[in-house]
C-alpha cells in the first residue's frame, strides 16, 4: 500500500508492436512490475504520436495504427523506484522511460483485504493539544460552507479527528450577535469547531486553518489524552464498513 | 501567524438559570458586549447533570438543558471579568484554562485572501 507524501512517478513509452520474448512489450513490462508487487500500473494506447523514429503514428493510415505509442505510468516510493529501474532499463530496448517527483494526495483501497489503509490514528495517550477554531455559520469558502470546507481540510491533513459545535448565541470578531428565538431562526449563528491532536500536526493545521478564515478566532490549549478507545482493524473489516 | 497567551473561560449552569428575569446566558453575552470583552458563544448541551445531580434533558414543557458559555481573551481581561460575572449565577461552574489565541480578522483588509 502507497503511503501519503513524497513518490516517483514512471512513465514508459514504448510502441504497442515492441516484442519481448515474443510477447509485447508492454505486457512484459507490466507483469514485471506486477511480479515486483507494485501498487499499480496503468498502460494506456495512445491516440495519434511519434517518436524516435520519426513516423507519425496515426489511426488514420491503417498501415501506421499498428505502430501506435504505448504509456505505462505506476507510482512508487523513491526507494522501490530506484530498485526497479536497472531492470526496466535492460528491459526498455525501444522507447523512453521518464521519472519525475509527485506527491501521493490519496492511496485509498476499498478492499475487504485492505490491510492498514484504514488506520489515521496513529495518537497514543498523553500530552496533545487541542484546537478551537471559532467562526460564524454563514461563513462561506468557494461556495460551501466554512465549517465543511476546514473538516474536509483537515482530513486530507490526516487529522484524526474533529467535531462541529453550534451555539445557540454568541458575537465575536464581526461584532454582531448571533441569536435564534422562537419566531426568528437564524442563519448563522456561531460555530466552533474542536480537535484534538499532536502538536506538530496541529500547528501544521492551525497554519491551514488561518488561511481559509476570514474572521475568527484559533485557540490552543494543553490537553491530556487519557485513553483512545478505537474498534479493532478485525472488528471493522468484519463489518463491512470501513469508517 | 502571531500566537498570544489567553484565557478560555467556560461558565457551567442550565438554561433554566436566570438573572434578573432573562435567561443567565443572555445577560452574560450583554454583560460582556457591555465590557468590551472581544467574543462570546454560547453553546447548549444535549444532556448532562451538575451539582443538584438532577439530570438535564430536553423536555416538551422545561427547558432545562445545560449551558455552557466560553469566552477567550487575554489573562488580564479574564481576570477582571471572572468576580463581575461570578455574582451573577446563583449556582455553576467557572473554569479557567490556559491557550494561545490567534485572532484572524481579514475583512478590514484589501481582501487579500
Amino acid at each position: 500500500m502507497l503511503q501519503k507524501g513524497a513518490a516517483k512517478k514512471v512513465t514508459i513509452y514504448v510502441n504497442e508492436d515492441t516484442q519481448r520474448h515474443l510477447a509485447p512489450l508492454y505486457e512484459s513490462v507490466l507483469s514485471f512490475l506486477m511480479s515486483k508487487g507494485v501498487a499499480g500500473a496503468t498502460a494506456t494506447r495512445a491516440l495519434a504520436g511519434f517518436g524516435a523514429h520519426g513516423v507519425l503514428h496515426t489511426p488514420k493510415v491503417e498501415a501506421l495504427s499498428e505502430h501506435l505509442s504505448i504509456r505505462i505510468e505506476f507510482v512508487e516510493s523513491a526507494a522501490r523506484v530506484n530498485e526497479l529501474l536497472p531492470t526496466l532499463y535492460e528491459m526498455i530496448t525501444d522507447g523512453l522511460i521518464e521519472v519525475q517527483d509527485t506527491t501521493i494526495v490519496k492511496a485509498a483501497m476499498k478492499d475487504k483485504h485492505a490491510p492498514e489503509s484504514n488506520q489515521p490514528h496513529t495518537r497514543q495517550a498523553g500530552s496533545a493539544k487541542m484546537m478551537r477554531i471559532y467562526l460564524g455559520e454563514a461563513d462561506r469558502w468557494h461556495g460551501e460552507p466554512l465549517y465543511d470546507a476546514i473538516v474536509k481540510q483537515l482530513r486530507l491533513m490526516d487529522i484524526s479527528g474533529a467535531t462541529v459545535y453550534r451555539g445557540i448565541l454568541g458575537y465575536g470578531a464581526k461584532g454582531h450577535t448571533h441569536k435564534q428565538s422562537f419566531f426568528h431562526v437564524s442563519k448563522d449563528l456561531p460555530i466552533m469547531i474542536s480537535v484534538v491532536e499532536s502538536e506538530e500536526k496541529l500547528k501544521v493545521a492551525a497554519e491551514a486553518v488561518e488561511n481559509m478564515l476570514e474572521d475568527g478566532l484559533i485557540v490552543m490549549s494543553d490537553v491530556e489524552i487519557v485513553r483512545l478507545i478505537r474498534s479493532m482493524p478485525e472488528e471493522i473489516t468484519d463489518a463491512g464498513s470501513p469508517r | 501567524m502571531q500566537a498570544l497567551p489567553g484565557k478560555l473561560l467556560r461558565l457551567h449552569f442550565t438554561e433554566r438559570d436566570r438573572y434578573q428575569g432573562k435567561p443567565l446566558h443572555e445577560a452574560i453575552i450583554e454583560k460582556c458586549r457591555e465590557l468590551q470583552i472581544s467574543g462570546a458563544t454560547v453553546f447548549r448541551g444535549l444532556e448532562g447533570y451538575g451539582e443538584m445531580a438532577e439530570i438535564h434533558r430536553s423536555h416538551v414543557l422545561r427547558h432545562d438543558l445545560p449551558i455552557v458559555v466560553q469566552i477567550v481573551d487575554t489573562p488580564e481581561t479574564i481576570e477582571r471579568l471572572i468576580p463581575l460575572l461570578e455574582p451573577m449565577m446563583d449556582r455553576g461552574l467557572i473554569a479557567v484554562s490556559d491557550v494561545s489565541m490567534i485572532r484572524v480578522h481579514k475583512t478590514k483588509d484589501t481582501g487579500a485572501a
